[in-house]
């Protein structure tokens, strides 16, 4: 009887043990099993696109015939923790998908990256306002090849504007008159959410129609310079347009969620749905037969900036571990990536828009988003910018944004709160 | 072999798991947030500064408060509504049998799901664009009833504590089921030969008895309360939508720690779980002692 209770015992200590234990699996020993070969060890958030990660690092793998590469992905939403605790023990990756800007700046503050300047000579050749996503935020280097890119503007149901006789708009007030047209016809205007999940995509909203109005690089640039603060007039003005808009939005915008509005766009129920590149795939995978155009929201009235404009923003790199085993191995692996052949891979393979130069998707649309980027491309400068302290500048943002929805608030305060969030962190200048 | 040895082999299994799941979190949390982080790097002692920063930076100097009222308000209704229907369905069952098995049952089958799931069931239901709730309003005429529940901000609050009393009103229930099942009949049969009223003899026997049913009940609505994420999670979304009227501090707590993911995230994130869990214990500890003196002075 006395041995069967510390046999338990010492059976409930064997697995409170196993369970505080750090991770298996560890990586960076491949040397050792297969000869001269290297196994890499890539890790990714990217649950969904194991499929074609296997097939573009096939490519890699056979112009590399000593380098394996093993795609680990894991859950977006716990990708950072999983990341920052990996890159801190053994059992890391050698090369890692890394957020950008703000949320690249704990890795590269806690010594975790390899600076990758004058080792990826490609990188020189990359669009610069995308490689500010990759680089440290107060030493400048850069510590990432950045993979892909999100561009802002509105789709619009092809059919739904050939039904009504409506054309994409060139002014702004072809654009309301549009809206005034659908709307009469029973046709929510603009697929837009302000619900619980979609305070996110409140500023990617802001941006699409207010950018051009607050000034778009000129105005970034002076907030950066400290020339100017959110609380100027066209700032202001530009949160107002969202206050304007609200009547061609679905009703009770602020109950309205995503999965919502992408249905009400998918279904023909709204005709426009200003967005990001990104929910192109999404959308047609509710319909593929809906045809979708895109245009980028014409200027509106008292604009400093008189051209319509593509925000974007650089969605991530890949990066080294500054404690990987195969660190040249692994600089290898950043090198190609930062090659033509991974962008084109890369592009056809997961239906984005590349980063590297000289790639164009093959999807007509992408290709016209990526052409209006490459022409007036615009940082989305609360989230390019403002996201390198607490709090975030569009998490301030976001949330006086709905409140501005739901009537608690008006355009003056939201931009004063932005100001007033972000100065205590953000110093003009740096 | 001693008896304190035999003792031992006893409580260590439970200690050894308290210890590594309860006691080291805690003491962990306690440690993080006297030190300033720069990622996952510690960077020095930072004292106070991390409890000073959740009161002092815009905007958690507001939404601290605007969320410790919430916990405080979800409280408050909780025990209103789902606390006296629970005594309410538990006095019911008691009284009239028949069916008591099966209702106990049905009453208590929302506690089964997880909140996330109950809340994202309900957000569906109560859907402004295509959910049955407001379709129902509508079909029956009741067009002016048909609101954008958890889209206005007068109503969001109150619906989410509405729907947690549902998930959870078959707890009190039950409690208070036990609770009554163990009050003597000769106490009611008194009463009523003394010719006392069917509510001054719930009002002067049945509750009185009831003391500490009420204070367990309370005091665990107290700790559930103030730690409520899930369910206003699937149902507000992070930010306590719509416009932060259902904002409460276990969402704060994850925005802090996860979602805006800055570089002093850690020390800061930790310094309020520690905040809370020094609330939340120091209150569940006075509102125990009190409900303990209560028993004694029926006795």
């Amino acid at each position: 009887m006395k041995r069967g209770w510390i046999a338990g015992a010492i059976g409930v200590l064997t697995v409170a043990l196993a369970a505080c234990a750090p991770g298996g699996g560890a990586s960076g020993q491949g040397g050792e099993a297969g000869g001269d070969k290297v196994t890499l060890s890539l890790w990714s958030w990217r649950v969904e696109d194991v499929k074609a990660y296997d097939k573009i690092l096939a490519k890699f793998e056979e112009s590399h015939p000593k380098i394996d590469v093993e795609f680990k992905p894991f859950q977006a939403t716990e990708y950072n923790n999983i990341l920052a605790t990996g890159l801190s023990g053994t059992a890391g990756p050698d090369v890692a998908q890394l957020r950008a800007y703000g949320g690249l700046q704990p890795l590269v503050e806690a010594g975790q990256l390899v600076p990758l300047d004058g080792k990826v000579e490609a990188l020189s050749g990359f669009d610069a306002k995308l490689l500010e996503g990759a680089k440290g935020h107060k030493d400048g280097k850069i510590y990432g090849v950045p993979f892909a890119y999100q561009t802002l503007q509105v789709f619009y149901n092809k059919k739904l504007f050939g039904d009504n006789g409506i054309q994409p708009p060139a002014t702004w007030d072809e654009m309301i008159k549009a809206a005034d047209t659908l709307k009469a016809a029973g046709i929510t205007p603009f697929a837009v959410a302000a619900g619980p999940d979609a305070t996110w995509t409140l500023p990617i909203v802001h941006e699409i129609f207010g950018n051009a109005r607050y000034g778009s690089t000129a105005f970034r640039d002076a907030l950066l310079s400290g020339g100017k603060k959110f609380t100027d007039p066209d700032f202001t003005a530009s949160i107002k347009l969202l206050k304007d808009l609200e009547p061609y939005f679905p009703k009770d915008v602020a109950a309205v969620k995503i999965p919502d509005v992408q249905a009400l766009f998918a279904t023909g129920k709204a005709a426009m749905y200003p967005t990001g590149s990104f929910d192109l795939a999404p959308v047609l995978a509710a319909d593929p037969s809906l045809e979708i155009g895109a245009f980028q929201v014409p200027p509106p009235p008292g604009s400093p900036v008189t051209t319509p404009v593509t925000p974007g923003w650089a969605d991530g790199s890949f990066g080294v571990n500054a404690k990987s085993a195969h660190q040249a191995e692994a600089l290898e692996l950043v090198k190609w990536m930062a090659t033509p052949e991974f962008g084109q891979l890369y592009a056809s393979e997961l239906k984005q828009l590349s980063a590297v130069p000289g790639v164009t998707p093959s999807d007509p649309l992408l290709a016209e988003m990526a052409k209006n980027y490459a022409a007036n491309g615009a940082p989305y400068t609360l989230l390019v910018d403002f996201r390198y302290g607490q709090p975030n500048g569009d998490a301030v943002f976001r949330d006086e944004v709905q409140k501005m929805l739901v009537g608690q608030t008006d355009p003056k305060a939201v931009a004063e709160s932005v100001q007033k969030g972000v100065e205590q962190w953000f110093k003009p200048g740096n | 072999m001693p008896r304190w040895r035999v003792l031992a082999v006893f409580l260590l299994p439970a200690f050894l798991l308290y210890s590594v799941f309860i006691v080291y979190p805690l003491v962990t949390a306690l440690e993080y947030s006297f030190f300033e982080w720069r990622g996952i790097r510690q960077t020095g002692f930072a004292g106070l500064a991390n409890y000073r920063d959740l009161f002092t930076i815009y905007p958690y100097d507001q939404q601290l408060w605007r969320a410790f009222g919430h916990n405080a308000l979800f409280f408050a209704g909780t025990m209103l509504i789902q606390n006296t229907v629970g005594l309410l369905f538990a006095l019911l069952l008691f009284r009239h049998g028949r069916g008591k098995r099966f209702l106990q049952a049905a009453f208590t089958t929302p506690y089964l799901v997880d909140p996330l799931v109950v809340g994202y069931l309900w957000s569906l239901l109560l859907n402004p664009t295509f959910g049955p709730v407001n379709s129902l309003l509508e079909a029956a005429g009741l067009d002016s009833w048909a609101l954008p529940w958890l889209g206005d901000t007068r109503t969001a609050l109150p619906v989410v504590i509405v729907v947690n009393a549902w998930q959870w009103v078959g707890f009190p229930m039950l409690l208070f089921s036990a609770a009554l099942a163990g009050i003597p009949a000769e106490y009611h049969e008194a009463a009523r030969v003394d010719g006392a009223s069917a509510w001054q003899a719930f009002r002067r026997v049945t509750l009185p008895l009831l003391t500490p049913a009420i204070g367990v009940v309370s005091v665990l609505t107290f700790i559930g309360n103030f730690n409520a994420f899930g369910l206003v999670y699937a149902m507000a979304g992070s930010t306590g939508s719509p416009a932060g009227s259902t904002d409460v501090l276990g969402l704060l707590f994850y925005r802090v720690a996860f979602v805006e993911g800055g570089t002093e995230a850690i020390g800061r994130s930790s310094a309020l779980a520690v905040l809370m869990f020094v609330f939340i214990f120091g209150v569940s500890m006075l509102a125990g002692s009190y409900f303990r003196r209560r028993e004694r002075r029926l006795l």
